[in-house]
C-alpha cells in the first residue's frame, strides 16, 4: 500500500508540474542503465536500508545496475564522487548530501550535464529532480509535543545535536524549537552537537548527567544513534524517569524502547524509501523531462510514525531497518 | 643513476602502469571529461601537498594544513556572508589568516621546539575550533551552511571554455604554475638547499651557519600559503565553507607526498615526486570507482596499494643504503690496494 501511495505521489508531483513527457535517450524498460547511489556514510542503518531498497527495486527491472558509493561523512568526498560520475557518464544518481550547500556546484553540474538527479532526506540548494524525504521539521515538532504532554507542560530538555550545518539536524531542531514555543513551562537547558555518533553522544549525556544533577526531565536527540547512546548514559549512571526520544526509527532504536532504554522515536520506512527515489528516478529517465524553468525541487515526504512502547510492536521484522 | 632519479623513474613507471590497466580495462577512463576531472581534484590536493613537501623535506610535519585550508575558506565565506567587503579584502584577509597559521606553527616547532607531529596536531584543534566560532549562524544560533553567490568564487571553480585546454580546471592551472616555481625554489635556491640541509642533519646545517629558526619558519610559511592558495579552489568548487571543512585533506597531502618520495626522516623528495603521488593516488580512486569494486573494499582496496607502495619505498630505501655501503668500501679496498 505505501509503495503504490509513494508511486501515486511521485507521479503526482510531476503531473502538477505540468511536465509533458518527451522521448527519451535510453528506454528505462530495454536499455542497460548505470545508477549511482552516493551515500553520506554506507555502512550506516539507514544508508543500508535506503541501498537495500534501491538495489530491490532495481532487481525488478533486471536491467538497472547499481553501483554505492561511500561519501565518508565529507561533502567534499560527495562532490568528488558526483563530478566522477557525471565523468562516468551514469544515467542517473541518488544521493543523499551530507551538507545543503556544498553540494550544490556538483548536483547542478550533474543536471547540467544530463544526468537526473534524486536526493534522499537531504538536497541541495540547486534545483533536481526530486527529493525523497522523512519528515523532519514535523518530526521535531511531534517530539517536542509529546515530551511536553509527558511532561506535564513543565520541565527541562537538553538537546542533542547533529553535526553543524546538517539540514536534517537544522530542520529537526527548528521543528522542535517552534513546536516548544507553545509550551513556555518547558526550558531547554543545553545543546551540544554529538556528530550523529552514539559515542560522543553517550559522553555528551554523562557530561550533561554531572553538570545539571536531577534537572533533566527530558532529552532530543537529533536521530536514533544518539539517543541510544544517551539511554546507555542514563541507565549506567542510574538515572531514571528521563524521556528520551530519537528520530529515523532504526532496529536498534526499536529494541531499546521495547526495553525500556529510550522513550521514543518517529518511524520511517527506509527500504520504501529508497524503492521509490528509484522509481522516481526511473520514471524521469524514461519521460526525458526539462527541469530547467522549475523554480523547486518537487519532494516527496515518506509518512511518518509516532513511535513508542505503546505500539513499538506493529512495527514488523521486515519493515526494521 | 643518481638513487633520487631512479626512484622517481619506478614511481612514474607504476603510474604509467595503473593508468594503463584502468585505460585498457574501462572504456570510460581516458575521456577529457574524466582526465581534467581527475586532474582538479589532483589539483586541490596537490596543492596543498607542495607545502607539506616542503616541511617533510625538513624532517617535520604538517597535521594542520587541511584544517587551515578549511578556516581560510570558512574566513573568506562569513566575511561574504556578514559583510559588505569586496571579495579581494575577504582573501586579503584570508591569506593574513593563514600566514598567521603557518607562524604559528613555525614558532611552536622552530622557538618553543615542541615536535612537529604534537605541535601541528595542537594547531589543528584550534584551527577546527576556529572554524566554528567564525562560521555563519542560523536563527537558532547553530552553525550553518551557506551558498555563495560570488562571482569570482564561481570563477574560481570553473574550467577554461576554449581553445586547446577546453574543459581544464583554473585550480589545475594554478597547481602546475605553482609546482614550477616551488621546485625551482627547492632547487636552485639559498632557502630550497637550506630545506634540504635542515632535514639532512641539523647540527652539521647549524654548525655551517644555517638558520633552524627561519628555514623552519619559511616551511611552514610557504605551507600556510599553500594551503590559503588550495582554500581558494576548495571554496570554488563547492561555492559553501562548512564547519570542520578541508579537514582529513592533510592526510591525503601526506600520503601523495610520501608515495612521491619523500622521506619522513627528511632531506628527501622534491614537488616533482609530490605531482607523481598526486596522481598516483587520484588516479587509483578513480580507477577502483571505475572498475565498481564493492564500497566496503573500495578504501581497503585504496589502503593496500598505499601500504604496498610504503612497504616498496621502505626496502628500496634499505637497499639503496645497503648499496651505497658496499661501494663505499670496495672503494676503501681498492685505494688501500693502491
Amino acid at each position: 500500500m505505501k509503495k503504490f501511495l509513494a508511486i501515486v505521489l511521485a507521479l503526482a508531483v510531476v503531473m502538477s508540474l505540468g511536465i509533458s513527457a518527451f522521448a527519451a535517450d535510453k528506454d528505462p524498460y530495454t536499455d542497460e542503465l548505470r545508477i549511482a547511489w552516493i551515500a553520506t556514510a554506507a555502512t550506516e542503518a539507514n544508508c543500508t536500508a535506503w541501498g537495500n531498497g534501491i538495489k530491490n527495486e532495481a532487481a525488478y527491472w533486471g536491467n538497472v545496475t547499481v553501483d554505492t558509493y561511500d561519501g565518508e561523512k565529507s561533502a567534499d568526498k560527495q562532490i568528488t564522487l558526483v563530478n566522477d560520475c557525471i565523468a562516468q557518464e551514469y544515467d542517473g544518481i541518488i544521493i543523499q548530501t551530507y551538507n545543503k550547500a556544498t553540494l550544490t556546484p556538483a548536483i547542478e553540474d550533474a543536471e547540467d550535464a544530463g544526468i537526473p538527479v534524486v536526493c534522499i532526506n537531504m538536497d541541495s540548494d540547486a534545483v533536481c529532480h526530486g527529493l525523497v524525504s522523512m519528515t523532519d521539521y514535523e518530526a521535531g515538532a511531534v517530539i517536542a509535543n509529546k515530551i511536553a504532554e509527558a511532561l506535564g507542560g513543565e520541565g527541562n530538555v537538553v538537546v542533542i545535536q547533529a553535526t553543524p550545518g546538517a539540514a536534517r539536524g537544522i530542520n529537526l531542531e527548528a521543528g522542535f524549537q517552534d513546536a516548544l514555543k507553545a509550551f513556555d513551562g518547558i526550558k531547554i537547558l543545553d545543546e551540544q552537537s554529538a556528530d550523529w555518533n552514539m559515542e560522543k553522544a553517550n559522553t555528551t549525556m554523562q557530561n550533561f548527567l554531572t553538570s545539571y544533577p536531577g534537572q533533566i526531565n527530558a532529552v532530543f536527540a537529533h536521530n536514533d544513534q544518539m539517543a541510544e547512546g544517551a539511554g546507555m548514559a542514563c541507565q549506567t549512571a542510574g538515572v531514571e524517569g528521563i524521556q528520551i526520544w530519537g528520530a529515523n526509527g532504526e532496529t536498534k532504536a526499536l529494541e531499546y524502547i521495547e526495553q525500556g532504554i529510550i522513550t521514543g522515536t518517529v518511524y520511517t520506512n527506509c527500504y520504501d524509501q529508497g524503492a521509490t527515489a528509484l522509481r522516481l528516478l526511473m520514471m524521469y529517465i524514461g519521460s526525458d523531462v526539462d527541469i530547467s524553468d522549475w523554480d523547486a525541487t518537487p519532494v516527496i515526504k515518506m509518512p511518518p510514525i509516532t513511535v513508542t512502547k505503546d505500539n513499538v510492536d506493529t512495527i514488523t521484522a521486515d519493515q526494521r531497518w | 643513476m643518481r638513487q633520487e632519479t631512479l626512484r622517481r623513474i619506478i614511481s612514474f613507471g607504476l603510474l604509467l602502469v595503473l593508468l594503463l590497466v584502468f585505460g585498457l580495462t574501462t572504456d570510460k577512463f581516458f575521456t577529457a571529461n574524466n582526465i581534467y576531472n581527475m586532474l582538479r581534484e589532483c589539483s586541490l590536493v596537490g596543492i596543498l601537498a607542495i607545502g607539506v613537501t616542503l616541511v617533510i623535506i625538513t624532517g617535520g610535519n604538517d597535521l594542520s594544513c587541511g584544517a587551515l585550508m578549511g578556516l581560510s575558506c570558512m574566513v573568506i565565506s562569513s566575511l561574504l556572508y556578514y559583510t559588505e567587503l569586496p571579495v579581494g579584502w575577504c582573501m586579503v584577509i584570508a591569506l593574513a589568516v593563514s600566514i598567521l597559521g603557518g607562524l604559528l606553527n613555525g614558532f611552536c616547532v622552530a622557538i618553543l621546539r615542541i615536535p612537529d607531529f604534537i605541535a601541528t596536531l595542537s594547531t589543528k584543534f584550534i584551527f577546527i575550533g576556529l572554524m566554528y566560532v567564525v562560521s555563519i549562524r542560523d536563527a537558532y544560533g547553530s552553525p550553518t551552511t551557506q551558498s555563495i553567490k560570488n562571482s569570482t568564487i564561481k570563477w574560481l571553480g570553473s574550467k577554461i571554455g576554449s581553445g586547446p585546454l577546453d574543459g581544464m580546471y583554473y585550480c589545475t592551472i594554478a597547481f602546475i604554475i605553482l609546482a614550477i616555481v616551488v621546485q625551482f625554489i627547492l632547487k636552485n635556491t639559498r632557502t630550497g638547499t637550506n630545506l634540504y640541509a635542515i632535514g639532512a642533519n641539523r647540527n652539521s646545517a647549524e654548525i655551517s651557519g644555517i638558520s633552524f629558526v627561519k628555514t623552519k619558519m619559511s616551511a611552514f610559511l610557504i605551507s600556510a600559503i599553500c594551503a590559503f592558495v588550495a582554500s581558494l579552489f576548495f571554496l570554488g568548487k563547492s561555492r559553501a565553507a562548512e564547519p570542520g571543512g578541508g579537514v582529513g585533506y592533510e592526510f591525503k597531502a601526506i600520503s601523495a607526498t610520501v608515495i612521491g618520495g619523500c622521506a619522513f626522516s627528511g632531506g628527501r623528495g622534491d614537488i616533482i615526486g609530490t605531482v607523481i603521488g598526486v596522481l598516483f593516488m587520484r588516479v587509483l580512486e578513480n580507477g577502483i570507482l571505475k572498475f565498481g569494486f564493492p564500497t566496503q573494499t573500495q578504501q581497503l582496496l585504496t589502503g593496500i596499494v598505499i601500504v604496498a607502495m610504503l612497504i616498496f619505498d621502505a626496502y628500496y630505501n634499505e637497499f639503496m643504503v645497503e648499496r651505497t655501503r658496499r661501494r663505499s668500501a670496495r672503494l676503501r679496498e681498492k685505494e688501500a690496494v693502491k
